[in-house]
This record gives structure tokens, sequence and C-alpha cells, in this order.
């Protein structure tokens, strides 16, 4: 990953109320943590609410990804590319590609967008569980509308 | 392949098998969809002649700054799909093309996974791989830009007047001629794999085309549009190649709007009352205009209705 892009999120990370960020891409990944590794958000008890007082508030910040859930483990936002039609399987009444639970690996196909009868298939960007689908089979989507969320 | 009658012992000579091998090959020719015409004393002719993709010819006709980004052209008799093939290959490193041609598809893929098939040697089904590093702002209206080239290359090469129907069907008189089905895979951000498949109906013959086609005005293919002379199909796919090339190399950049004007002009739904089934819903419409994006404009009762996705299809008074 590129140095550039490593200050970056750094810099993105010290704007926000995140403590905690980790990005793969490809076979790469990167955790970058606002506290010593010692109180990192996987060593901090369930529920602890995010030490909001040393942090600048910016309000309306977005939160781009990872927020610690309830278990201390994190989820990830598969969000989608282009405007379309979302089918969770490759043809009409098979087996969705993934379902509630289903581990996925990088690149494994989540589903489809379907814009002017080009099918895009969706690769999951991270590995980990499926714990929500957020699109019912045949819904229109937004671009970068949620459409699933994995537990890492 | 010339439709000139070769007896049994003269095809086995040349082809170094035996006679009774000729013949289980031409069984085989038959499940191809293709019509042997076998008598006894006079040999076998193919009822119709053919005109085979040879990839050493269309590698040699590729004009050169083109044929140096085809990293792969494969020429296979028979295959499931070459745009199934081509997302099961590796994709090509970024700016180059990988492309796939089969003169036999057991399974043709349509939208949606629906089935088509065509006789062996009568069609031109024809796939391109891409990598895009980054997805294309406009990637969404690439299959609208495909079939603005598409349609140049037939134009230009038959000289008959061609329409676009939205968003992936090449028209000439009323009749289905072909279909681009572009499927591509993607990281939500990031790289992005495209397949663009190409669908051409060249000399299906008339018994053919009566059963191919869902469309009300039935489909068509080159022969019967060019009065018997349709343009070869090795020089169709270089043109068509050459074509590809130019578009990928500059959609990034460019986008759909250096496309724009020529699909409005071909645009074979403008004016026309449609049905529109996109999934969830029916409605129904009269198209009005063609998006910046490439979506499809339509007046309702209710108003003006964007259409990016679904069925399209012409309402018969």
């Amino acid at each position: 990953m590129d140095v550039r892009k490593v200050k970056k999120l750094i810099e993105l990370l010290e704007a926000s109320e995140i403590a905690e960020i980790e990005i793969s891409e490809g076979e790469e990944s990167v955790r970058i943590s606002r506290y010593s590794t010692a109180v990192s958000a996987n060593t901090l008890a369930p529920n602890t609410p995010a030490p909001a007082t040393s942090m600048p508030h910016l309000g309306t910040a977005e939160v781009p990804t990872t927020p610690p859930t309830e278990t201390g483990k994190h989820t990830h936002e598969i969000k989608s590319p282009m405007v379309g039609t979302f089918y969770s399987g490759p043809t009409p009444g098979a087996k969705p590609f993934v379902e509630i639970g289903t581990e996925v690996m990088i690149g494994d196909t989540l589903c489809i967008i379907e814009a002017m009868k080009m099918m895009n298939q969706i690769e999951a960007d991270s590995s980990g569980r499926i714990v929500s689908i957020l699109v019912e089979n045949g819904a229109p989507v937004e671009f970068g509308q949620v459409l699933f969320m994995i537990e890492a | 392949m010339d439709g000139k009658r070769h007896s049994g012992e003269a095809l086995a000579k040349q082809l170094g098998i035996t006679r009774s091998a000729v013949w289980k090959h031409v069984s085989r020719l038959n499940q191809w969809g293709l019509k042997i015409d076998a008598r006894r004393g006079s040999g076998y002719r193919l009822s119709r002649p053919i005109d085979p993709l040879n990839q050493k010819m269309i590698l040699a006709e590729l004009n050169r700054s083109v044929a140096q980004k085809v990293v792969s052209l494969e020429v296979l008799p028979e295959l499931d799909s070459t745009n199934h093939h081509l997302l099961a290959s590796p994709p090509p490193p970024s700016g180059s093309l990988s492309v796939c041609l089969a003169e036999f598809q057991r399974v043709g893929r349509g939208r949606r996974g629906r089935l088509w098939s065509a006789p062996f040697g009568s069609g031109l089904c024809l796939s391109a791989g891409w990598c895009f590093d980054e997805m294309p702002r406009d990637l969404a209206a690439l299959p609208l830009a495909i079939g603005v080239i598409i349609r140049g290359v037939i134009h230009s090469m038959s000289g008959r007047w061609l329409s676009l129907k939205w968003p992936n069907d090449l028209v000439w008189d009323d009749r289905k001629l072909g279909g681009i089905l572009v499927e591509a895979s993607a990281e939500c951000r990031g790289r992005c794999y495209v397949v663009i498949g190409i669908g051409v109906n060249v000399s299906l013959g008339s018994d053919w085309l009566k059963v191919v086609s869902d469309w009300p005005g039935g489909a068509t293919d080159l022969c019967q549009m060019t009065e018997g002379n349709p343009p070869l199909r090795n020089a169709l796919v270089c043109r068509m190649l050459e074509e590809l090339v130019t578009l990928l190399s500059s959609y990034s950049s460019g986008g759909f709007k250096d496309y724009y004007a020529e699909f409005v002009s071909a645009n074979y739904l403008q004016g026309r009352e449609v049905a529109v089934l996109d999934g969830q819903h029916n409605f129904v419409g009269c198209v009005d205009a063609i998006d910046l994006d490439g979506a499809l404009i339509l007046q309702t009762e209710t108003g003006s209705r964007r259409i990016i996705s679904g069925d399209v299809s012409l309402r018969l008074a």
C-alpha cells in the first residue's frame, strides 16, 4: 500500500471520531489506531463509550467504516458502486450468492447490480461473515447505498 | 466448407482418418446444427457454405497498434458461453484485451441467464475482456457505447442503416440482428474487470430465424439484410476489435458523452410506446429521450420517469 495513502488515512482518522480503522486492499491490509495497542478497540471492554473528550468534534464528520460493534468485532459495509437493480442470485429463482451467516472471502461474489442490462458482479473487498443484507432482491439501489454488512 | 460435394474417401484421405471416422465426425457436425447433405455414392456436402473464423487471419489483418493490445485471441469450435469462458479466465493486464470467439455456442447467455444458441458458424459470438484500474464513471452506459461502435462497424461494412434498441439490441427492419451483453466484476471500489459479449446473426437461415427471437417482428441476419452478401466474419471481427480497443482505451476519461449523439440518432425506441418491467413494477410510457448518462426517459401518465434497468418492450398498437 502506498505510504501517501496511509498518511491520508491517518489524517482522515484524526479528523473523525473513530478510534481505529482497518482497510484491506487485495492481500494487503492496514490497521490504524488512535491509541497505543494497550488500549486499542479490541482490548476495550465491550460497550466502552469512545473517549470523545480528547477528540476534535466535527459534528457532521462522516463515519467511513469499521465502527466497533457491541462484541468488539468490526463490521464492514459493502456499498453499491453504481445505480441499478439489485439481484441476490445469478438467475431468477436461483439460490442467492450469500445469506446472513455466510462466511465470505475477499473476491467472492455477493450480488449482481444490473444497469442498462450490464450485469455487475459485486465482490467482497474484505473477508468475514455476512451479518446483514440491507436490500431485497429486485430492488433499485443508489450509488453508495449500503448493501451488506460484513463482520470480520 | 465451400458448399461443394466431397466424397467420404477424399475427405478421409485429406484428414488422414478412416471413412467411418468421417461419418462419425459428420454426425457430430449435425449435432452442432450444421446440415450435412450426405448422399450414398456422391459424398458429403454442406447445405450452406460457411466462412470459418481464423485466428491467424484475424491477427494478421488487425491494425498493428491494436494487435499489440490483444494479449490473447482464442477461436474455439464449441463452448458453453464465450462470456463465461472469459469471466472464468484470469483478467488481462490493464490496457490489454483478451478475446474469445466460438463457432458454436451451446448455451448463449442473454440477460438474467436466458438461453439461446446458434448453429455452427452461423453467427458471430465474440467476447472481449478488459480491466479498468478504477471503475469508469460511466460504466453503466458501457453497453450503449459498445452498441454504437458495433452498429458503426456493421453499417460501414454492409451499407445498411441499423438502429439500436435501448439498451443493448441491434435492430434492422424492425427485427433483431444481434445483441450485446456486458458483464463486470468489481470490487465496491477500485479495479473492475469487464467482459463484453457481442452476438450477431450472420447466416442463421430462415428456419432458425423463426425460432431464435422473442421479438414480435422476429430475428434477422446479415445474410438477409444484405441479400445474400454478408460481410466476412473474420473481417467483421477485426473491425470490431479495433473499435473496441479504441473505445476501451479512452472510456475512463471520455465516457459515454463521445457516443451519446450517435446513440440518440440511432435510437429505435424514440417516440414509441413501450412497456417496462423493472423487476418490481410494470408501467407504460412513451420514449421521450436518452439522458446524458444513458438512462431512458419516458413520459408516463404520472410524469417523466428515468429508466436505468429492466426489460423494455414495444407496445403493439
